[in-house]
């Protein structure tokens, strides 16, 4: 009972950070129709910058908040400059540059910062906080916390604010979108930004536990495509349960189950996208595609 | 018209007169089956790499670049290949040659059973699956170790040549991997070039058209996926005889990546383009890796981008513009002349 307790917690803490990896990836899917590749190792690149201006002698918030703004910005120009001009072409033009992107993201990471491990500083210090009887890290606290606010902003942000409503305009139907006179492609932009600053926060918070390293998120990264296929590909909160669900299961898989074991829990995101893919593609709370001949 | 639109266009074939295509077919064997006796053994070795690159290639450029299927699966099929030679020669003491008909048999049916169901999908969740399938490769090996060793690896001390023949080790597994690269390169472009491959040009344009016109895609496909799961698994062998050495990292993410990029510069749906893809894939990570040992990442990476939005059709299509004005010019037989 202990030990359910204690890998239930740790499954929630975990699924945090595999749920805001999936939301980046939610985001761009609704922009630009594509899996972003390279989601990962632009989160990398980010909390290999915020410990740079860490390291430069700014306060670790603020390193943080430096760094996520870069990255809103690099998000855009990304966009801007790598994905529109080649949006209507075919999925298989898209991926390869998602994947060119993210090779070239990781080998730059690795040549200014080197392949070792970095010592990451947390932001919240002191004893671990014991519920019941499991227990947890403040640090790992302090990421749920950080993922349950940037939720909580983006609903805000989605349903409550104007741009919220042009972005949903124009990823709903841009054409439409178009002839009101809403400015679609910032809005696009505007998306892919979103989701770059969101990664780089979750980097800086996880890159502790993780080890801060150009493979930071050579091993999750599987966990956030597994969430964000089973929230749906098009559901912000489908990500967030979505990677609840894998934090859970990955972690309850590696205990129970006989010959998982700590390696091979990989296997058990691998086999969630398949069943998904195969049983119910719209996942848990996206839409279904229909297609037109 | 301006000279990078020209670029980003689809080239033609060039339609050389026979006795040309014969004749540089020819040159180009000769000079490939002299020059490792002269060699020295890395160089052989290099040249090995390259066509085991270019047999994956051909495979995948069949199903990527003809079919339109993106796949970045098939280094766990190449993995395959590599460790069922490993073992079969290794722990239970085969002839070597028993791998390559064993591996192409295995490699060709499990890719039936994957591909049957993973072909209903489509583009991105198939990119999804296959990627999530080479994430977990390295650790599936590892998972298997009371076979595999995990991540120690296994050596091999296998492909010897007959002593009656002469030849260094690394020469002859040089030719080994030859005798596969033309079978490959024929078969290869017997099917791009027929009916089979209209029909794979087909599915990837516009499938329900292709299926109204009487093709039937899901077959198709599934046929094509597992015919470059075969390639990839021989490939795999012919890996475990040149290195000598298998180990799980080899096979991760990186490896797939490397397939991609091979097709992607080489030119998607052109066999004879897949050549320049293999040399690519071998020889710049060379070249880089002189300047940063991250190099080698950061030049596929650039080359995927860069291809994509200048020379998207590879560098086939750059050598089809310039050889293009040539080709014309030259003298036709007769018997040409009736075709």
């Amino acid at each position: 009972m202990e030990l359910l307790l204690q890998q239930l917690t740790d499954g929630i803490a975990w699924g945090a950070l595999y749920g805001a990896l999936a939301l980046s990836l939610v985001l761009v899917y609704r922009a630009s129709g594509i899996v972003n590749f390279a989601q990962g190792e632009m989160a990398m690149f980010s909390a290999f910058g915020s410990w740079q201006f860490y390291q430069w002698g700014l306060p670790l918030i603020t390193a943080i908040s430096v760094s996520m703004a870069l990255a809103f910005i690099a998000g855009m120009l990304i966009e801007r400059t790598l994905i529109r001009p080649l949006a209507n072409s075919s999925h298989l033009t898209l991926i390869i540059i998602t994947l060119g992107i993210m090779l070239v993201i990781n080998a730059g990471a690795a040549w200014i910062w080197g392949h070792d491990a970095r010592l990451y500083p947390v932001i919240s210090e002191g004893d671990p906080v014991s519920i019941w009887t499991a227990v947890i890290s403040r640090q790992a606290l302090t990421i749920v916390g950080a993922v349950v606010l940037v939720a909580l902003l983006l609903y805000v942000l989605f349903q409550h604010t104007r741009t919220g409503l042009h972005i949903r305009a124009a990823v709903s139907n841009s054409v439409s979108a178009r002839l009101l006179a809403i400015p679609v492609n910032r809005m696009l932009a505007l998306s892919w930004g979103l989701a770059a600053a969101i990664g780089a926060l979750v980097a800086s918070l996880a890159a502790p536990q993780l080890v801060l390293q150009p493979s930071m998120f050579s091993a999750t990264l599987i966990y956030a495509f597994a969430a964000a296929i089973l929230g749906g590909l098009t559901s912000p909160i489908g990500a967030l349960v979505g990677g609840l669900i894998v934090g859970i299961s990955e972690n309850l898989a590696g205990t129970y189950l006989p010959g998982i074991g700590n390696d091979f829990k990989q296997a058990i995101a691998l086999a969630i996208i398949m069943a998904v893919l195969f049983l119910r593609p719209e996942g848990l709370f996206g839409t279904r595609e229909v297609v037109r001949v | 018209m301006n000279i990078l639109t020209k670029l980003r266009q689809d080239q033609p074939p060039l339609q050389a007169p026979k006795w040309i295509v014969f004749g540089v077919g020819l040159a180009v064997l000769t000079y490939l089956a002299y020059s490792p006796l002269i060699s020295a053994p890395y160089i052989n070795f290099e040249r090995s790499m390259v066509m085991i690159y270019l047999v994956v290639g051909l495979g995948l450029n069949l199903l990527t670049g003809y079919t339109g299927q993106i796949s970045l699966g098939h280094g766990a099929f190449f993995a395959l290949g590599a460790y069922l030679a490993a073992i079969t020669t290794g722990k239970l003491g085969w002839h070597y040659a028993i791998a390559f008909p064993l591996v192409a048999v295995m490699s060709w049916f499990l890719g039936y059973f994957v591909g049957r169901p993973a072909l209903r999908l489509q583009g991105l969740q198939l990119a999804l699956v296959t990627l999530a399938l080479a994430l977990v490769t390295p650790s599936i090996i590892k998972r298997f170790d009371t076979f595999t060793k995990g991540q120690e690896g296994l050596n091999l001390n296998t492909a010897h040549p007959p002593t009656w023949i002469g030849l260094e080790r690394d020469q002859w597994t040089y030719y080994l991997c030859l005798l596969f690269v033309v079978i490959a390169l024929l078969l290869t472009h017997r099917l791009a070039t027929g009916r089979v491959g209209r029909s794979l040009m087909a599915i990837r344009d516009n499938e329900p058209v292709a299926a109204t016109l009487g093709v039937r895609a899901a077959t198709v496909k599934t046929q094509i996926f597992a015919l470059s799961t075969a390639f990839a698994g021989v490939a795999g062998v012919l890996y475990a005889y040149v290195v000598q050495f298998v180990a799980p990292d080899a096979f991760g993410l990186t490896l797939a990546i490397a397939f991609i990029t091979l097709i992607v510069v080489g030119g998607l749906g052109s066999t004879f383009g897949t050549i320049f893809g293999a040399l690519f894939v071998v020889y710049v990570p060379n070249l880089t890796s002189e300047i940063s040992e991250s190099a080698a990442g950061l030049s596929y990476g650039v080359a995927l981008v860069l291809f994509m939005f200048i020379l998207p059709f590879g560098i086939i299509s750059f050598v089809r513009l310039g050889l293009t004005p040539l080709v014309a010019r030259l003298p036709k037989l007769t018997s040409d002349k009736n075709n």
